[in-house]
């Protein structure tokens, strides 16, 4: 499966808005000094972060090669 | 100088996700930029080598902080808990330890509830996560019990080799009981005072001079 380039902007785009949106829950998790702060990090940020990572991977797996390139 | 170090750890920690979420943001912004070879390994490094890195850094400042005395009397249904390590009666296993440095005060319910086994730690995360559960979801159980009991092996883990545990003509006679948890160092009517929380209120206290 090959995507198109701007398939694959819109991809890095989601995948940026994840890492971002896991990295400043990381932030409150961090700073918030509870029992809950963990299952926070674990069960939202971290998999956040987890599927930000995986969409930016999925951008690059199936990126499509110019054929001059090839 | 521990707290130092910790504080430094997890200002590290937090540069490391300001710089992450300033490299997403560019790319959230312009993505077109990846098509240049130096802003592809830029993306490279900041969406998927940075984040896992915070992700592994997260999980381990979590972990440790779990360990400290005020991280597990944060939770509401542990405070009387807390209290009891300042009872002052000789008598009191937990508030000896802690009022004697006996074990480092600062990881005090850890030093005696954790698991020393290999697994022991994400067992104890596991048991954890359930008391938060049934903390929030459903009913914490009232008095709070440990399952499967108080092991030994968490007495033995620190007093196993020392001269005053072994020279002592009880433990001594004992020995191979106490190790295969046949006899309990708690519920034997030896060491039987633990956490007394239901009578915390007939207590007399003592303050640290610190």
């Amino acid at each position: 499966m090959k995507l198109s380039e701007t398939r694959i902007r819109s991809l890095l785009r989601v995948s940026s808005a994840l890492v971002i949106a896991g990295m400043l829950i990381e932030i409150v998790s961090l700073l918030w000094f509870h029992p809950l702060s963990f299952v926070l990090f674990a069960f939202v940020a971290a998999i956040l972060i987890g599927l930000g990572i995986l969409v930016y991977l999925v951008s690059i797996v199936f990126v499509v090669v110019p054929p001059a390139e090839r | 100088m521990e707290a130092a170090a910790r504080g430094l750890v997890i200002g590290i920690l937090i540069c490391q996700i300001a710089l992450s979420v300033v490299l997403a943001s560019v790319f959230l912004i312009r993505p077109s930029l990846t098509s240049a070879t130096g802003w592809k390994i830029l993306a490279f490094i900041g969406l998927c080598v940075l984040p896992a890195l915070c992700v592994v850094g997260g999980m381990n400042t979590h972990m440790l902080r779990s360990e400290q005395t005020r991280f597990c009397i944060s939770c509401h249904v542990m405070i009387p808990y807390g209290q009891s390590l300042y009872v002052d009666d000789p008598n009191h296993i937990p508030a000896q330890h802690f009022q004697n440095h006996r074990i480092p005060v600062d990881m005090a319910c850890y030093s005696c509830h954790a698991d020393y086994s290999i697994y022991g730690p994400l067992k104890d995360k596991m048991q954890g996560l359930k008391r938060i559960y049934m903390q929030y979801v459903t009913t914490p159980p009232n008095p709070i019990t440990i399952p499967g009991g108080f092991k030994n092996a968490q007495c033995l883990h620190c007093h196993l080799g020392a001269r005053s545990f072994e020279e002592n003509p009880v433990h001594a006679a004992m020995m191979d009981a106490l190790k295969s948890n046949q006899t309990s160092c708690l519920t034997s009517g030896c060491h039987d005072t633990a956490h007394d929380v239901a009578n915390l209120s007939h207590q007399k206290f003592w303050t640290s001079a610190q």
